[in-house]
C-alpha cells in the first residue's frame, strides 16, 4: 500500500515537472527550429534541425541592443537607488522610535493594495508635468516606487535582526558609530540586501505595463517593448519572438538559480512559528 | 510584479529574541525623518499623489479639450459615478473581473499548496527536479510566458491543438475559452511562488509536532488538517491576499493574448478603465472606474488591511 502510494506521488511529481517545464521547453526549442519545422502540420516535439537563424536575427537587430542597453541601465540604476533608499528607511524604522514611524510602515504596506493599472493614467499625467513621460528616468522613478515597499519591509527585518549589543560592543572596542555600522551591521544584513536587490532587478527587468504606457519613442524601448516588434496586425513572427523571449528570460533564470536558497529563506523567515 | 510578494510574506513576526524593546530605541527626532525622507518622497510622488489625482479626475470632465488646449477641466460632481451605475459594460466587466479573479486565486492556491505538500512526499532527487523546474518557470517574465502560451494555442500550428487532437481549433473566438487560456497563463506563472514559499514554510513545521500527533494516532489527513495547515495559516493568508491583489488587476496576460486590442468580452475592470482613457480619451470617467476598482479591492481586503495596521503597531 505504502509502495503504491509512493509510486503515485512520484508519478504526480513527474507530471508537475512536465507541465511546468513544457512552456519553457517549447519556447527554447521554437527559438532554434527552422520555419518549416515550426510551421509543420504536425508540431515536432524534438527540434531535429536546430538552426541559429532566429537567434541571429535578434542578435543582428540594432533595436535589440538599444533595448538591452535601456533595460540594463534602468535596472541597474533602479536596483542601486532602491537598495540605498530602502536601507536608510529600514535603519530608521528598525533603530529609531519617532513620530510617524507607524504611519510610515502602514502606508508602505497599504500602497501595495493599489493596482498599478489604476495608477497608470495619473502617473502618466504626473510624469508629463515633470517632463519625465517617455524617458528612462521616468521609468526608474516609477519602478523605485513599486520596489520600495517590499525592499523597505524586508530590509527592516534584517536590520532589526542584528542585535544592538553587537554594535555597542564594537563601539566600546573603539569603533565610531559609523565604523560599527559598517563592520558589524552591514555584513550581517548582506543576505537581505542580495535577496531584495534580486527581486528589484527582476521587477524592473520584467516590467511591461508601465513601460508600455509611458514610452512612445522606439529609442527608449525596454526589452519587453522591443519584443512586441515581432507582433504585427498580420500575426506574430513566433520564431524571433521565441528567440528574443529566451534571451530575455535567460539572465533572470540564472539569477534565480543562483539565489534559489536566498529567495525561499527571505520569503518565509519567521513566518511560521511552531 | 513578483516583487510585491515578499513584503507581505516577510511580514510575519520579526526574528525577535535579541531585539531591543521599543523603549530602548534612541529618540532623536530629526535623524530618522531624514532617513525615511527619500523613500517617503518617492512613494508620495508615484503612489499617493497619482492616487489623489485619480480621485480628483473622477470628479472632473477630463477629455480631449483638456489635452489639446489648456482648458481647465470642469467639475462635474458625481456625474462620472452616476454614469458607472447605469453603464452595462462596466457591470459586465466587474462581473468578469470577479469571476476570473476567483477562478485564478482558487486554482493557484490549490495547485500551489498541493504541489508543496506533494514535494514533501517525493524522493529527494525528484523533489530537486520539481523545485528547479518551478524556479525556472517563476523566472519567466509574464509577457514572455504570455507569448509562449499564445504560440502554443495558435490556431494552425499550436502544439496544444496537436497534443489534444483538436484540429485547427481557434481558442479566442469564444471569450470563455480565451479567458481560460489567460487563466492558465496566470496560474502557471503564479503557482511556483506559492509552491516554493509554502514548501519553505512546511520545512519549518517542527517534526516533533507531527511525530507526536502521529503517536497519538492521527492519520496523515488529520495531521494535515490539525497540525500542518494551522501552522501554515499566516503564510497561506498572505499568499491568498497577494493573489487576490494580483489577479483582481490582471491585465498583461489578456492584453497581450488579444494583441493589445481586447474585445469587449475580454475586458476586465483594469482594461476597461484603460480603454476609456486612451482610446475614448475620457480620462475623468476612466479615473472614476479606476477609483471604484481600488475601493472594491480595499473592501475585499478590509480584514487584511486592519491586520496590517495592527502589525504596524507591534513592530
Amino acid at each position: 500500500m505504502r509502495r503504491v502510494l509512493r509510486g503515485v506521488y512520484a508519478l504526480l511529481g513527474i507530471m508537475v515537472a512536465v507541465v511546468w517545464v513544457f512552456p519553457v521547453y517549447w519556447m527554447a526549442t521554437t527559438a532554434i527550429k527552422p520555419g518549416r519545422d515550426m510551421y509543420a502540420a504536425e508540431p515536432q516535439l524534438v527540434p531535429l534541425h536546430p538552426t541559429m537563424q532566429h537567434i541571429n536575427r535578434v542578435l543582428h537587430d540594432a533595436a535589440f541592443w538599444q533595448a538591452l542597453r535601456n533595460s540594463a541601465g534602468v535596472t541597474a540604476v533602479t536596483v542601486v537607488l532602491a537598495m540605498a533608499v530602502a536601507f536608510l528607511s529600514a535603519v530608521a524604522v528598525a533603530r529609531f522610535d519617532f513620530g510617524g514611524r507607524r504611519a510610515f510602515l502602514a502606508s508602505v504596506l497599504v500602497v501595495q493594495l493599489v493596482p498599478h493599472v489604476a495608477l497608470i493614467i495619473p502617473l502618466f499625467l504626473t510624469l508629463s508635468d515633470l517632463g519625465l513621460a517617455d524617458t528612462l528616468t521616468g521609468l526608474v522613478v516609477a519602478y523605485l516606487a513599486f520596489a520600495l515597499p517590499f525592499a523597505v519591509w524586508t530590509m527592516r527585518g534584517f536590520v532589526a535582526g542584528v542585535p544592538r549589543e553587537l554594535e555597542e560592543a564594537a563601539m566600546i572596542d573603539g569603533c565610531t558609530p559609523l565604523q560599527a555600522f559598517r563592520r558589524v551591521t552591514l555584513p550581517l544584513v548582506l543576505p537581505g540586501l542580495i535577496a531584495t536587490s534580486i527581486f528589484t532587478m527582476i521587477l524592473s527587468w520584467n516590467e511591461y505595463l508601465v513601460a508600455y504606457f509611458l514610452t512612445s519613442t522606439p529609442d527608449r524601448y525596454t526589452l519587453p517593448l522591443w519584443l512586441t516588434h515581432f507582433i504585427t496586425s498580420e500575426g506574430a513572427e513566433f520564431g524571433p519572438l521565441m528567440a528574443g523571449s529566451t534571451l530575455i528570460a535567460l539572465p533572470v533564470a540564472i539569477c534565480f538559480a543562483l539565489a534559489q536558497r536566498n529567495l525561499a529563506h527571505g520569503l518565509t523567515a519567521g513566518a511560521v512559528k511552531g | 510584479m513578483a516583487v510585491t510578494v515578499a513584503t507581505h510574506a516577510a511580514a510575519g513576526p520579526a526574528p525577535a529574541p535579541s531585539r531591543p524593546g521599543r523603549s530602548s530605541r534612541p529618540r532623536r527626532p530629526r535623524l530618522p525623518l531624514l532617513l525615511i525622507a527619500p523613500a517617503a518622497l518617492i512613494l508620495l510622488l508615484v503612489q499617493a499623489y497619482p492616487l489623489g489625482r485619480v480621485a480628483a479626475l473622477s470628479f472632473q470632465g477630463w477629455g480631449l479639450a483638456q489635452i489639446f488646449s489648456d482648458q481647465p477641466a470642469p467639475f462635474v460632481g458625481l456625474d462620472n459615478f452616476e454614469r458607472i451605475l447605469s453603464d452595462p459594460v462596466f457591470w459586465a466587466a466587474l462581473r468578469r473581473t470577479l469571476v476570473l479573479a476567483a477562478a485564478m486565486v482558487t486554482l493557484t492556491m490549490l495547485f500551489g499548496v498541493g504541489i508543496a505538500l506533494l514535494m514533501e512526499r517525493l524522493p529527494a532527487w525528484l523533489r530537486r527536479v520539481v523545485m528547479s523546474v518551478l524556479v525556472l518557470a517563476w523566472a519567466v517574465p509574464t509577457f514572455v510566458s504570455t507569448q509562449v502560451f499564445a504560440w502554443m494555442t495558435q490556431q494552425n500550428f499550436g502544439v496544444f491543438n496537436y497534443l489534444f487532437g483538436l484540429g485547427q481549433h481557434n481558442w479566442y473566438i469564444n471569450p470563455v475559452e480565451g479567458l481560460a487560456v489567460a487563466t492558465a497563463v496566470v496560474v502557471w506563472g503564479a503557482v511556483p511562488f506559492i509552491a516554493v514559499t509554502t514548501y519553505a514554510g512546511l520545512t519549518q513545521v517542527p517534526a516533533e509536532l507531527v511525530e507526536s500527533a502521529r503517536m497519538d494516532g492521527a492519520s496523515g489527513l488529520q495531521v494535515l488538517r490539525r497540525v500542518t495547515l494551522p501552522l501554515l495559516r499566516p503564510v497561506l493568508g498572505i499568499q491568498i491576499v497577494l493573489s487576490v491583489i494580483w489577479d483582481f488587476q490582471v491585465f498583461n496576460q489578456i492584453w497581450l493574448l488579444r494583441n493589445a486590442s481586447p474585445e469587449p468580452e475580454y475586458q476586465t475592470l483594469g482594461i476597461y478603465a484603460y480603454m476609456q482613457a486612451y482610446q475614448g480619451h475620457d480620462y475623468g470617467y476612466a479615473g472614476a472606474v479606476a477609483l471604484v476598482t481600488v475601493l472594491l479591492l480595499a473592501v475585499l481586503l478590509v480584514v487584511y488591511v486592519r491586520q496590517l495596521i495592527r502589525m504596524g503597531d507591534l513592530t
